[in-house]
């Protein structure tokens, strides 16, 4: 009972409030890059507490979805995501080295490419080029990652339990 | 037929040794390029065991240089939500496999055939399902577009490299009466792990195919009933990402800045604003991820 009312109680609790943690930390600097409003929940339909103008400075608490919670001035808020600009991270590394990372197919980095590599990106830490180079293969360590696999039964039980209904959404415009 | 021609072509460009000789199957396929140019073209469609037998070298060459993330937990749960999203779409038979690597930096890859991979450092990052759905199904676009045979085979010595040993094992095939199945993906496989060796995660994708695979993305997590603008989140988070934190060290590329595609992906975004009250899945995601 006690052990029940502790898992159904106080660890969601517990997570709500490491989250709160983890959402205080993030007190990011932003701008808008557009005139937008600030929202008073993160829902299109919200009140508007205050229109923001364009390059307004505010601070990112935390996001959901499509909105992002943030401070301006007195007024805590949503505003859409999309409306936000974030102070260059990439290029403030521009002086950083090529050589020695990997690149992600994931995908970030700046728009500049430099003419002596075609590398970039995310470095993973303790990885180099040679590291691939003289990378064995792995077909264990292959077959433990397949051994992990789902099939499209246990994915759609997995998908029911937490209410995903699949719906008939098609591709946008040039894909198939 | 084609293949065997081709084969045929490689047999008279190169001594009869160096075609047995797998491991320099790359060095093989450069000089193939040069003098046997037609190789490449006439080896262009991969068959979807193809394509898996050539992912699964990359795969395990993959994992021979950065090793899986031990929580196993984690590794079954990131399956689900990316098999569920891949049966969503036209590729949903393919043997989907999906792999946490344990590293903090952030990062995710596709390989040919249906397998990705997202690093610990991604993940943990994240804060619901939808947003892991995004990354998976961006990832899935990739697969599903066929992004990386284009980027290997649009590179002459990685596209002879895999074509040649296609080439040359197809030609086996033909001699044996089109028995061994076994040989060719032998072949791709090992043709797979050269070209992890050569870099081939050092090289990043055309930035119209990231920006494609974005498009497609928000359409899968849709499809699988997620919130689209979980993967919204995602690049918002990755726009804030600070270029010393954890390792990660940010620089230059050739790919779209998480801004320029937020500002491309913006576009796409109003068709999808009708599910954009779809779950996000919040719960489940923080309890397999963050309580540890």
């Amino acid at each position: 009972m006690i052990a029940a009312m502790l898992t159904r109680f106080v660890v969601p609790l517990l997570l709500a409030c490491l989250s709160l943690i983890g959402d205080a930390a993030a007190q990011e600097p932003a701008f808008t890059n557009r005139a937008t409003e600030l929202k008073e929940r993160p829902a299109a339909d919200a009140r508007t507490l205050s229109p923001l103008a364009g390059e307004t400075a505010v601070k990112v608490l935390s996001r959901q979805g499509a909105w992002t919670q943030v401070e301006a001035g007195p007024q805590r808020g949503w505003v859409r995501a999309f409306h936000l600009r974030f102070p260059s991270t990439v290029e403030s590394s521009s002086g950083g080295g090529v050589g020695g990372s990997i690149t992600s197919i994931f995908g970030f980095g700046s728009k500049e490419a430099p003419k002596t590599s075609k590398v970039a990106t995310l470095g993973i830490r303790g990885l180099t080029p040679e590291d691939f180079k003289n990378a064995s293969p792995d077909p264990a360590a292959l077959r433990k990652m397949q051994s992990y696999r789902a099939d499209k039964a246990s994915a759609e039980r997995f998908a029911k339990e937490a209410k995903l209904a699949p719906v008939a959404v098609a591709y946008a415009g040039n894909n198939p | 037929m084609r293949a065997v021609l081709a084969a045929a072509a490689l047999a008279l460009a190169l001594p009869a040794h160096a075609q047995l000789d797998i491991g320099r199957i790359l060095d093989l396929g450069r000089k193939a390029v040069e003098i046997a140019p037609k190789v490449q073209e006439a080896t262009k469609e991969y068959s979807p065991e193809e394509e898996v037998a050539l992912g699964e070298g990359i795969a395990s060459g993959f994992l021979g240089a950065i090793r899986l993330h031990p929580d196993e937990r984690l590794q079954r749960y990131v399956n689900r939500v990316g098999r569920w999203l891949a049966s969503q779409t036209e590729r949903a038979d393919l043997p989907w496999t999906f792999g946490v690597i344990d590293t903090d930096t952030i990062n995710a890859f596709a390989m040919p055939g249906g397998t990705v991979v997202v690093s610990h450092g991604l993940v943990k990052r994240l804060t619901s399902e939808s947003e892991l759905a995004g990354v998976l199904a961006h990832e899935i676009g990739h697969v599903l577009k066929k992004h990386q045979l284009a980027a290997i085979q649009s590179d002459a010595g990685w596209g002879a490299a895999a074509d040649g040993a296609k080439a040359v094992a197809a030609d086996q095939i033909g001699r044996r009466g089109g028995g061994d199945v076994l040989g060719l993906k032998t072949r791709l496989a090992n043709a797979g792990v050269d070209l992890v060796k050569d870099g081939l995660f050092l090289r990043p994708l055309d930035r119209s195919m990231e920006y494609e695979a974005d498009r497609i993305g928000v359409v899968v997590a849709a499809r699988g009933g997620y919130d689209p603008y979980g993967f919204v989140a995602v690049l918002t988070m990755l726009a804030q990402v600070k270029p010393d934190e954890s390792g990660a060290s940010i620089t230059f590329s050739t790919h779209p800045s998480p801004a320029d595609r937020l500002a491309e992906l913006e576009k796409a975004m109003p068709a999808l604003e009708q599910y954009a009250r779809q779950p996000q899945v919040e719960g489940r995601f923080r309890q397999t991820v963050g309580a540890r």
